[in-house]
């Protein structure tokens, strides 16, 4: 239940947040001269002539030399070759009075092309140059070719030539099927972020789309089925790119500009203010250039106000007011309905024909006014009240006469208005500054001038408390106000008055020599852990004593128990073995007090070794020594029994 | 109550004089004085401090280290369980003994510092 409602708040501020989408790029009037100087290169085969020629008529404008490109497409032209016969035949229509030299051959060539076995991309090519020579050609063949052919390759280019072909074709011809691809490949265009809609094979193909779409629909009289976000983001894709890799680029480019502002069905409005969207009383005129993608005025549209925001409070200025159209600029004074100084957001409504898209256009508007500083007073406020106040006027911009004296007993206090120029209302910018800048020193320091309930702004300089702030330098401040604010024509910096300030304890403040920032650092020493107090020599050697009497209470024992030494044979082997032992302990001690591990583990290998053997064998004689003993008892045992 | 003790303890003493071979007196002779030179390190940690701890603890393992020896060897060489050490003669617990005292005390002295 919760989950749903959240679901449904979540959508309804997506709702309200997606604004309407309106197109972000076109042609400028520089970007299409440049788009004319691009097509205009000299041409250096018939291909890049066709561009040329063909992009140049399509823009409205022509080659510079017309009898010389007909001359260079004569004589590059091969009257063999289908791809040949394209270019020029349909170049030569652009250039008056060039006639192609035409033979029957020629038409053969033309016609035996249009066949299932050819590409579309060749059937395009006979199609056009049948065309612009003038030629018949059976509609109800080609198309019935051109079916077979789309089968067979389905990429983007191809269906796209097959759907300029079409444009070619009688109208009786059945063209319906071919509108239905225009469908189809729209699903096929990759949405990148709401924004753009282009085809992965990159802008020409998405340029020749448009241009075949919209070609096919105006020579059938079926809209096409593209729906207007759709427009939208095909011109952003189409027109986001401002400088061309290659003529046929352009040549694409410049097709689908013209497509888009000369159709029978759509035509995107490009909305936008002539300079910066700003009105002032120096400037009350809001002015809108309204175009199309090609920054061609639509002279036939009206456009209309359909309401007008303040950002700040959402409160409505202006509803429902035309614009006046005047040289192809549309007009309206915004300033007539007094709006106070800040942005607002403008709904603007583009009417006047039917094929306007994206006529709904969201503007924002900043008002922009002049401030002035008025009723400034300058006082110095004595703490416990036994002088009376004195209060001096400043008239900006002039800088007061006289200087302002203030010691640690008394507050340095400032009020002021800010009021709009040109209304009178009272004025909060957003950056209003006090600055105390030092005249010896050059030390400045800043405080903010914050405005009471009735837009009073004061500034009490509380000389005891902001002591540290100046670091207790007495001197001479030049006082200056600085009043600025992204609405404001005129930031104001002014230089009030001059104020010597008086510190009670007038120490001189710490020095800071810059030198010692860049002296070695102390050198850290590694600490060893502080050992702790020893106990008195006394109390230790008593322990040492304590913990040594029990070995003489070991020997004790041994001696009253009658441990039998006398059993100590002194055979070779028991002696090395006691020696051995006794190194061993002392290899101990030494260990203890001079050697480490390694050296230590070396010298018990050599003597460990010796006593083990040595060991061995004693201990081995004492074992057999033993057994014998057992046995001579055990066999005296028996014969005792016996 | 307190003669009944006595007469035990006494008792005990008598048996373990009569029937312990010489061989482990002498043995719980060293265990005695093992466990006494342990209690008085341990006593005078209780009493001065455990500085140097490193010290007072090698000589604390080595203590304990030693009696735990002590014992293994002791129960090796018992003529009782002699069925149980089938393998190991007494000769063979003593050098056993040694050389797990010289592996001991090799750690003890590292320890020492």
């Amino acid at each position: 239940m919760a989950h749903t409602s959240l679901l449904r708040v979540l959508l309804l501020s997506l709702a309200v947040g997606v604004q309407a989408l309106t197109p972000s790029h076109y042609l400028s009037r520089s970007d299409v001269a440049r788009l004319q100087t691009f097509l205009g290169q000299h041409f250096t085969d018939l291909e890049s002539a066709y561009y040329s020629v063909v992009g140049l008529a399509k823009l409205g404008a022509s080659v510079e030399d017309q009898a010389e490109a007909c001359q260079f497409l004569k004589s590059q032209l091969d009257p063999t070759s289908v791809d040949s016969l394209f270019y020029a035949a349909v170049a030569s229509q652009d250039l008056p009075g060039c006639e192609i030299p035409l033979s029957n051959e020629t038409r053969d060539i033309l016609l035996a092309a249009v066949s299932e076995d050819s590409t579309v991309a060749q059937i395009h090519h006979a199609v056009g140059a049948l065309t612009a020579l003038g030629l018949p050609l059976a509609s109800q063949e080609v198309v019935a070719a051109l079916r077979a052919r789309i089968n067979k390759e389905e990429n983007v280019v191809a269906v796209t030539l097959a759907l300029q072909t079409a444009a070619r074709l009688s109208q009786q011809a059945e063209l319906s099927g071919f509108v239905e691809e225009i469908e189809d490949l729209t699903a096929r265009l990759d949405d990148l972020g709401g924004l753009y809609l282009q085809f992965e094979e990159g802008l020409e193909a998405t340029a020749d789309f448009v241009v075949a779409a919209y070609a096919l629909s105006d020579h059938v009289d079926v809209e096409p089925p593209l729906k207007e976000d759709q427009v939208i983001q095909l011109v952003n894709s189409i027109f986001s790119k401002k400088s061309w890799d290659s003529l046929s680029e352009a040549f694409s480019v410049a097709g689908a500009a013209v497509a888009l502002s000369s159709n029978r069905f759509h035509v995107p409005v490009v909305v936008r203010a002539q300079g910066p969207a700003t009105v002032s009383h120096s400037q009350p005129t809001l002015q809108l250039l309204v175009t199309d993608v090609l920054s061609q005025p639509l002279a036939s549209a009206s456009v209309l106000v359909e309401s007008a925001n303040a950002l700040a409070t959402k409160s409505v200025i202006l509803s429902q007011t035309p614009f006046t159209h005047r040289d192809g600029v549309f007009e309206l004074n915004f300033m007539s309905s007094q709006p106070a100084s800040g942005y607002y957001q403008f709904t603007v409504a583009v009417t006047g024909d039917s094929r306007l898209v994206a006529n709904q256009v969201e503007l924002k508007v900043k008002v922009s006014t002049e401030v002035a500083i008025t009723n400034m007073d300058l006082s110095i406020v004595d703490k416990d009240q036994s002088i009376g106040t004195k209060t001096t006027r400043v008239e900006y911009p002039s800088k007061s006469k006289a200087s302002f004296m203030a010691d640690s007993h008394q507050n340095f206090a400032m009020a002021f208005q800010l009021v709009d120029v040109n209304t009178g209302v009272e004025l909060t910018p957003h950056q209003i500054f006090v600055r105390l800048h030092n005249q010896k020193t050059g030390q400045e320091v800043v405080f903010v001038a914050e405005p009471d309930s009735k837009n009073l702004y004061k500034f009490e300089l509380d000389m005891a408390e902001r002591k540290s702030e100046f670091d207790s330098m007495s001197g001479t401040y030049s006082l200056h106000l600085m009043v600025g604010d992204a609405t404001l024509e005129n930031p104001i910096l002014w230089n009030v008055a001059d104020v010597v300030l008086k510190f009670m304890d007038d120490e001189a403040p710490a020095v800071i020599l810059p030198k010692a920032l860049y002296v070695p650092k102390p050198e850290i020493q590694h600490l060893f852990r502080e050992p702790e107090k020893k106990p008195p020599t006394v109390v230790s050697n008593t322990f040492t004593a304590l913990i040594l009497s029990p070995f003489l209470l070991l020997l004790i024992l041994w001696i009253k128990l009658g441990a039998n030494i006398s059993n100590f044979s002194m055979s070779p082997s028991a002696v090395l073995f006691h020696i051995g032992h006794a190194a061993m302990l002392g290899l101990m001690y030494v260990y203890w007090t001079h050697l480490n591990m390694f050296q230590t583990l070396k010298y018990l290998a050599i003597i460990g070794t010796l006593t083990f053997l040595a060991g061995n064998r004693m201990l081995a004689q004492k074992a057999v020594k033993r057994i014998a003993a057992e046995q001579s008892s055990r066999l005296a045992k028996y014969r005792s029994l016996r | 109550m307190s003669n009944s003790v006595v007469s035990v303890v006494s008792r005990f003493l008598e048996e373990y004089r009569t029937s312990t071979p010489t061989r482990l007196k002498v043995v719980d002779a060293y265990l005695l004085y093992v466990l006494l030179t342990g209690a008085l390190q341990f006593l005078y940690c209780l009493l001065v401090g455990t500085f140097p701890f490193n010290s007072f603890l090698s000589g604390f393992i080595s203590c304990v280290g030693s009696f735990i020896l002590a014992v293994c060897l002791r129960i090796q060489i018992n003529p009782q369980n002699k069925g149980e050490f089938q393998s190991v003669s007494p000769e063979r617990a003593f050098a056993d003994f040694l050389f797990a005292h010289t592996v001991l005390h090799l750690v003890v002295m590292n320890f020492i510092g």
